[in-house]
């Protein structure tokens, strides 16, 4: 019976016909007449759909109920979640190019976000999915939040494109108190209104917003907004970056600031990884957007090293409000954040790093320099040396006390090209 | 000499031994030599630009003293590897616990980098040097003395190095050449002290460089040489940057932070470097060289400055992104 057993409220109340999905008739429409012809036996011209549109507004619902009512097997893969084009063969193609083993009359076969493809990780993913689509005998469907994604391209020339829009305040508290009624709560019309007003047409979150103040309750009033209002926002730090690079104007952005517990440190790593995300193909934005942040990191260093706390103020209004005045910035575009890449590449390469710093040390007690000098005035010539002359460069690293192969190893060298060694192995053999 | 082994870097086989040894800084070594002949030194300040003979002339002092048993009576640290003034401090109070062998009544120990220590670093330092003033003389080397707070640069003989005049600089480079059997053209040694700025570590590593590329050493040889040695990286990064791939651009700079190590202003020296290269990699008309130059020096400056070199150095990219706009001929040679 705890509210925490519970399943989600977004599962429990997902739609069960095509009736129930709330909003977007048109998209609803388009996508009943091409699911139409496939069953039909004539299969369009276009042999996937891309539904496309911000989260939450019922892309992912809409395929689930029409499966659903139409008797249809799903195959479904979140393209985000099975990486590589191995996975997506193993699981999908397959699947795709075979009849219905569960006696279905057919199958939808749904790859979900495939935006969130990394063309580098996944490496040949977005491939699959276009083999998929060819050689598919079923209806595949995909669904993106940004489908003007540059290496998207291809894909959208193969799909037809179907537009989802945010879902309605109006439409959103009608579900939220279908959803109330159904669970025996009793809840405060302006609360329903507040919680959709908020989730800015995310029907998802807004559900899910729902489910945490109300489960298990009896009756919500306005006051237990505000603890939804606190947890939401401390969390997320993609809504807060959202917020401050969307912004119309600056004090938008700088509301950000009000914040319970917002971590600016993170935050101006945060920018410093998505402005050219949301701010290209604007040259002059981003270099303004970049100019603010450039001038707060000044500041928080000053306020560091000289503990000139008075400096706080500013340097969280310009990488806001600063960040948010950039001139010639694009129409507003939905874009998936990154994490800041200096976070993860700091631990990930720390071995190498260390293996180095290891090798100019070494080279550092001979030379009579810092290790950091080592590594930036005398390594890249030793590495030259080495790489053109090896004989003499392992004659110099064993004089320095460094083993010629771990040096190799630590800076990438190719010990391939080396004739003399070639030689002398050959001999001893 | 008492080297196990004798180290095969250039740098390091031509270092001076003498003081009478050293290129250029005529007046510094008379100076020293006087100390060494009187068995005597006081705490010393070496500043001057990088490769002018500071750490040099500081163990040539060391050799002079104490003859083959300088290592054992020489304490060398670098501020910039040392972690903290508390190893440093560690380290010194051991050293200098222990009564100095031979006739010179006072072990040396040589601070490099200092000017890389904090001031409440360098306060620490200051008393360090009291304390053991009796048993240790310190040479500490700098770049900049007004790095270094007044109350060291009191206590201290201060030394200033200058950049070697070029015709001892070619004189050197010459000799060394000579010695290694490397013939070196005019050409190829007027490449090198173009491209080393006056530093005599950076000419003599950018000739064996050379040498190993052929046993000519000429123009082209020195830029090939200097261009294998600055990461292909650098380039790119700069020309996607004024073609405005901003993206593409900072995945380069990235290398150059996280792969190879290079701190943010190493970075903007490279950069600075391929801008005004007389190899012209880039084609770059004066107007836009200029400009580069100053955002290149406002860029250093807030290194210097500022905390965070990746949010520094992408601001950089932002802008050269807005130097190139309308420029369609950057290009390679």
């Amino acid at each position: 019976m705890s509210a925490r057993a519970e399943i989600p409220w977004t599962e429990k109340y997902r739609p069960k016909t095509i009736d129930d999905v709330v909003g977007n008739p048109e998209a609803k429409k388009a996508f009943v007449a091409w699911l139409n012809a496939w069953l039909a036996g004539r299969p369009p011209e276009k042999k996937a759909v891309l539904l496309y549109g911000p989260p939450g507004c019922g892309k992912t619902s809409l395929v689930h109920a029409a499966a659903k009512q139409l008797g249809l097997e799903l195959v479904e893969a979140n393209a985000s979640d099975v990486r590589t084009s191995e996975a997506l063969k193993r699981r999908v193609l397959r699947a795709a190019t075979e009849a219905s083993l569960s006696g279905a009359r057919g199958k939808i076969i749904l790859l979900d976000e495939v935006d969130g493809i990394n063309p580098r990780e996944d490496a040949g993913g977005l491939d699959t999915i276009l083999e998929i689509i060819r050689v598919s005998r079923h209806p595949v469907v995909l669904t993106a939040n940004d489908p003007w994604d540059p290496r998207l391209r291809e894909l959208r020339s193969v799909c037809e494109l179907i537009e989802f829009r945010r879902v309605g305040v109006r439409e959103t508290v009608k579900v939220l108190s279908d959803i109330c009624r159904k669970e025996g709560v009793e809840c405060d019309p302006s609360v329903l209104k507040a919680i959709a007003e908020n989730s800015e047409g995310d029907l998802r979150a807004a559900i899910n917003d729902l489910q945490s103040i109300a489960a298990g309750r009896q009756a919500v009033g306005l006051e237990d907004l505000e603890i939804l209002g606190y947890r939401a926002k401390q969390l997320n730090m993609f809504e807060v970056v959202r917020q401050v690079l969307t912004a119309k104007r600056p004090e938008t952005a700088r509301a950000v600031l009000s914040m319970p517990s917002l971590d600016y440190e993170m935050l101006i790593q945060w920018l410093n990884e998505n402005i050219p995300y949301q701010y290209s193909p604007s040259a002059v934005a981003i270099a303004d957007a970049y100019e603010a942040l450039s001038k707060a990191d000044i500041m928080l260093a000053r306020i560091k090293k000289e503990q000139a706390w008075t400096l706080l103020p500013y340097a969280l209004d310009l990488m806001t409000a600063g960040v948010a005045a950039a001139r010639e910035k694009p129409p507003f575009k939905f874009v998936k954040y990154s994490f800041p890449f200096k976070l993860r590449a700091l631990s990930s390469a720390k071995e190498i790093r260390e293996e180095r710093l290891r090798i100019a040390r070494a080279i550092a007690r001979a030379c009579h320099v810092s290790s950091k000098k080592a590594l930036t005035e005398v390594i890249p010539y030793l590495k030259l040396v080495y790489e053109n002359d090896p004989q003499r460069g392992e004659r110099i690293l064993e004089s320095v006390g460094v083993p010629a192969e771990a040096f190799a190893k630590a800076f990438d060298l190719t010990v391939a090209k080396r004739p003399p060694a070639v030689t002398r192995a050959r001999r001893r053999a | 000499m008492s080297e196990t082994l004798a180290i095969e870097l250039w740098t390091e086989k031509y270092r001076p031994r003498k003081l009478d040894d050293m290129v250029d800084q005529k007046e510094i070594v008379e100076r020293l030599k006087e100390f060494v002949k009187d068995k005597n030194i006081p705490h010393l300040l070496f500043v001057g630009p990088p490769g002018t003979g500071k750490t040099t002339a500081a163990l040539c002092l060391a050799y002079e003293l104490y003859g083959e048993t300088w290592r054992d009576n020489t304490l060398e640290l670098n501020a910039s590897d040392e972690r903290g003034i508390d190893v440093i401090r560690t380290r010194i109070k051991e050293y200098a616990r222990t009564v100095p062998l031979g006739e010179v009544p006072f072990k040396l120990i040589i601070l490099d980098e200092a000017d890389n220590m904090t001031g409440d670093a360098q306060q620490a330092l200051r008393r360090t040097m009291e304390l053991f003033s009796r048993t240790a003389r310190f040479i500490l080397i700098a770049n900049y003395a007004s790095k270094i707070i007044e109350p060291i640069q009191s206590r201290c003989a201060i030394f200033r190095f200058q950049p070697i005049p070029k015709q001892d600089f070619i004189g050197r480079l010459k000799y060394i050449a000579e010695r290694e059997g490397v013939s070196l053209t005019d050409d190829g040694l007027e490449a090198i002290w173009e491209e080393s700025m006056g530093d005599m570590r950076k000419a003599i590593n950018t000739l064996q460089a050379a040498a190993a590329l052929g046993s000519k050493v000429d123009a082209d040889t020195v830029y090939r040489a200097v261009g294998k040695v600055t990461p292909s990286e650098v380039r790119e990064m700069i020309k996607l940057a004024l073609a405005g791939d901003f993206l593409a651009a900072r995945e380069r700079l990235r290398t150059l932070l996280y792969t190879y190590g290079l701190s943010g202003v190493d970075i903007v020296k490279l950069v600075y470097r391929e801008v005004t290269s007389a190899r012209g990699g880039l084609e770059l008309d004066d107007k836009r060289r200029l400009e580069l130059i100053e955002l290149l020096g406002e860029v250093n400056f807030r290194l210097v400055e500022g905390a965070d070199d990746e949010i520094q150095l992408n601001t950089m990219l932002a802008k050269l992104a807005l130097v190139g706009k309308g420029l369609a001929n950057v290009s390679a040679r």
